[in-house]
């Protein structure tokens, strides 16, 4: 009884090499041990891993020896039994031993083959990929691809996808929209509530937004700023550059003259830029070369080249109508302004005459300081751009008192603005007042002594009485005269031979003189205004105290900087800082201010004011 | 008349020759680094001495042909990728052509920023430029690499017997592992098992965080070097201890694999950053798409 052991080992050329053996014992072990009849140089395997032993009825049963398992057919077992007839295999670490019977010999044969490598590093390597990072990072092919198309399907058809769906819908839903990725900045604060909804403006594709997306929503306030063949006459034709820029323009299919060519969108959140100064040059500068017969003077850049100011001055405060007529006239006549007031600026102002001490005396009841200053009288309107209209009662008539008579706590005063009120109040008061009582009337007290001596003081009293309803005329006259009350700021009319025929002349306040520009006192607010207005210097309420150009110039220089003097701190200006460009009627900073409600504000009063135009 | 000009050469000594390496960032003497300094040099002053209205974007005419510029050279950098497979003769060596491609690419941080007027926000216009930086950077890394890293990869796999190879390296670990596997025989099977360990373990494995790394913190040879002299710790010396030789052949393994490791680090830098590159040029590729056909889509 015995087996035959054969121990098969690889050629390098794959061939192999087999060692046979015949092992004359009934029972052998396997193990790492090269004292074991089937030595396994593996280290998988125990010194002494299992024992073999032929059974009687010519079967094998495998032990183990150490408490390990082994294979047996493909399972992991402690112990077990091979047929050598039908054959068997056993796995030990690296090694296979194949139990068969050969025809023929006898003895089962065990063939032992190494079929695992010693170690992992002795397997096939592939030398190009091991070394790289092939399996441990994502492909570079696959994710560019990858990358690729997520990009384009977020970025591109994404957008195009929502733009079909909301193509002709007027309003889209709120909630997100992919196109918006597209945007290329923040729209202005005046079109914010858009942001969401680029087919408001964008309505066709690779088409260029068209003066019919704006006039959507702007057909009240859009007006045309002159007739259609003015504006084309005017324009000069670009040259050089510029007409390069316009003929590539034309070719990537965007027309010149369409509404966002001046108002630029997208330029981040905020106002809207102003106008660049070019869409009005290019029509402006130099405009009577090309329309010959316009009466608005040559403008190209507010700081060098820019015509004085022209403003709307009252030259009547009462026109044959009734109604001020106004006159526009440029500021370098010197011209003088007829609003029917008596007011030197210089008397009020002045920090050492009477008008200062009763300031001061009156400081405390009204908040004057050490003298009178402009804001005492001009109250800014709450939109901080022009100043309310003064008003007699509230600016005035602490010192320049119509008081008449104390009745018990209540002084009773003369209607202001009301010269026959005037005149009735006095002759009423005459009437119902009775001359002072002298105090030795009547009694004892104060009495000089004799019967005839009371006699005359009752009969000049009597007199008085019946004189008293007469005294009103004198008053009147004297209210409506030189030192009288009414004339010290009016201009009065009547009187002629003793006549009581007084009258007032009519009087208005300008409240806005430059009317083909805009100004606004609000960002000027940290000037003194004896910066802009010579007040401190003007002794007659005819001058007129509105700054010319040079002073402007003091600042403002134009839209690149070019000024005709050096100055420290500019302030750049285009034209659309002060001008309008569709004459809607509201501050060129301001959109649609005339749609705005603004009922009851002063605001909309002083429009009103203002649209007294002649 | 003297014949042709030959390549340029320092001079000889008996029969020895000397010819200075060129690469490809000094390709020319720096030729291209002049070409992009002045291109950008010219972007940042016209930048300055145009005054766009309202202020300087995209949208601008000016704008436009920066942004076309750019767009151009991107393309154009783009074809590197084709270049350098395609093996062609002619005056564009594809040394000069990574040297454009290099410091062009880096001219184009200045002109594609330029071209945004520094107006960025959440769109697909930002997305696109960010991409482009990070293709930029990506790529400066790149060259970083390149240019610092050979060295330190020749240096780690020369040892007293000269430089190895890639295939050596690999001949190294079997010839050890066979040795251990030898060395390891009389050993108990617990001892054994320690070996084993160390020898099926693949010496590549590792994720891509141990590769960048370097640090293997399951390495199966360390574990076993110091588990087999923890168990020898308190046991008396023997004089043929077969334990010895088992384990000088580890610690010679670990050494081989620290150099292999450092290899495979090295060579991971090397490669990494086109991780990055190519999948991100071309996701820049289609965020430049989508940016040229939403400009016009949106006119």
């Amino acid at each position: 009884m015995s087996f035959i052991v054969r121990q098969i080992a690889l050629k390098s050329d794959g061939g192999e090499i087999v060692r046979s053996n015949t092992v004359a014992e009934t029972s052998i072990t396997v193990g790492r041990n090269s004292e074991n009849a089937v030595h396994l140089a593996d280290l998988a395997v125990d010194p002494v891993h299992a024992r073999l032993t032929l059974e009687s009825d010519g079967r094998i049963s495998v032990t183990s020896e150490s408490g390990l398992k082994f294979e047996l057919d493909g399972r992991s077992v402690s112990s077990g039994m091979i047929d050598p007839a039908k054959g068997g295999e056993l796995g030990f670490g690296g090694h296979l031993i194949t139990v068969a019977r050969e025809a023929d010999v006898a003895e089962p044969v065990l063939t032992v083959r190494r079929v695992d490598a010693v170690s992992d590093s002795a397997e096939d390597k592939d030398l190009g990929a091991v070394y790289t990072l092939k399996g441990l990072l994502p492909g570079k092919r696959i994710s560019a691809w990858g990358f690729l198309l997520l990009v384009l399907a977020a970025c591109l058809a994404w957008p195009i996808y929502t733009w079909s769906q909301y193509k002709d819908v007027k309003e889209r839903p709120a909630g997100f929209h992919a196109d918006t990725m597209w945007t290329s900045g923040k729209l202005s604060l005046a079109h914010k509530s858009l942001e969401n909804d680029c087919q408001s403006c964008h309505v066709e594709p690779f088409v260029a937004v068209t003066d019919e997306s704006c006039m959507t929503c702007h057909k009240d306030d859009a007006h045309d700023h002159a007739p259609k063949d003015r504006i084309l006459n005017a324009r000069a034709a670009p040259t050089g550059f510029a007409k390069f820029q316009r003929d590539v323009a034309t070719q990537f299919n965007r027309p010149a003259g369409r509404c966002v060519e001046c108002h630029t969108e997208h330029e981040g959140a905020g106002a809207m830029q102003p106008t660049q100064q070019r869409f009005c040059t290019e029509c402006h500068d130099g405009l009577d070369t090309r329309l010959t017969d316009t009466k608005i003077a040559n403008a190209a850049d507010f700081g060098t080249d820019h015509p004085q100011f022209n403003p709307m001055i009252m030259v009547n405060p009462a026109g044959p109508d009734g109604k001020p007529v106004f006159r526009r006239v440029s500021l370098d006549s010197n011209p003088k302004e007829i609003n029917g007031l008596k007011f030197p600026h210089d008397v009020h102002l002045s920090q050492t005459n009477g008008v200062a001490q009763m300031g001061r005396r009156l400081g405390a009841r009204y908040g004057f300081g050490a003298s009178l200053d402009c804001a005492n009288c001009h109250k800014e309107d709450p939109s901080g751009v022009w100043f309310e209209p003064v008003d007699m009662e509230e600016s005035c008539q602490m010192c320049h008192s119509l008081s008449l008579e104390r009745v018990g706590n209540t002084v009773r005063t003369l209607r202001h603005g009301e010269p026959q009120l005037v005149k009735a109040d006095l002759i009423a008061y005459y009437r119902s007042t009775p001359p002072t009582r002298p105090i030795n009337l009547g009694g004892m007290s104060r009495r000089r002594p004799g019967e005839a001596n009371a006699q005359r003081t009752a009969a000049d009293y009597a007199r008085a009485v019946r004189f008293r309803p007469s005294r009103a005329d004198e008053a009147i006259r004297a209210v409506f005269s030189e030192g009288g009350a009414c004339y010290d700021c009016h201009a009065v009319t009547g009187g002629q031979g003793g006549s009581l025929n007084f009258g007032i002349q009519p009087v208005a306040q300008t409240s806005r003189y430059l009317h083909k520009g805009w100004f606004s006192h609000e960002p000027h607010a940290k000037e003194e205004c004896s910066t802009c207005h010579a007040a401190k210097s003007s002794d007659q309420a005819t001058d007129l105290l509105i700054p010319g150009i040079k002073v402007c110039r003091d600042c403002h220089v134009g839209e690149g900087g070019a000024s005709l003097f050096s100055i420290t701190k500019p302030v750049e200006s285009t034209c659309a800082m002060c001008h309008e460009y569709h004459a809607d009627g509201g501050e060129p900073w301001v959109a649609r201010e005339k749609d705005k409600p603004k009922k009851g504000s002063s605001r909309a009063k002083t429009v009103a004011l203002l649209e007294r135009r002649p | 008349m003297a014949s042709k000009a030959a390549p340029e050469r320092k001079a000889t000594k008996g029969r020895e020759r000397m010819s200075r390496h060129d690469g490809f960032l000094s390709h020319k003497g720096f030729r291209w680094l002049w070409i992009a300094t002045i291109l950008s040099i010219a972007c940042i002053v016209s930048y300055l001495m145009i005054d766009v209205q309202p202020r300087h974007n995209g949208g601008s005419w000016y704008g436009y042909v920066l942004g076309t510029i750019g767009a151009l050279l991107i393309l154009w950098l783009t074809m590197l990728g084709v270049r350098k497979r395609a093996i062609t003769p002619g005056r564009w060596s594809l040394k000069a052509w990574t040297s454009a491609h290099v410091y062009l690419g880096l001219s184009l941080i200045v002109i594609g920023t330029l071209h945004t007027g520094f107006q960025l926000g959440w769109n697909v216009h930002t997305l696109a430029w960010a991409l482009m930086l990070l293709v930029i950077i990506s790529g400066m890394f790149g060259i970083y690499f390149y240019a610092a890293l050979p060295r330190s990869l020749s240096a780690n796999r020369y040892d007293e017997a000269g430089a190895i190879t890639e295939k050596q390296m690999i001949e190294q670990l079997r010839s050890l592992d066979r040795q251990l596997h030898d060395a390891a025989q009389p050993l108990r099977a617990e001892e054994a098992g320690m070996v084993q360990d160390s020898l099926e373990q693949d010496p590549f494995a590792g994720n891509f965080i141990n590769r960048i790394t370097g640090a293997y913190p399951g390495c199966a040879t360390r574990k076993s070097i110091a588990a087999l002299r923890r168990q020898r710790a308190y046991l008396p010396k023997l004089a043929d201890d077969p334990l010895d030789k088992v384990d000088a052949l580890l610690t010679r393994k670990e050494g081989t694999l620290g150099k292999l490791r450092r290899h495979l680090r090295l060579k991971t830098l090397l490669q990494v950053w086109l991780y990055v590159h190519v999948p991100m040029t071309f996701a820049l590729l289609a965020a430049l798409s989508a940016h040229i056909v939403s400009v016009f889509f949106y006119w």
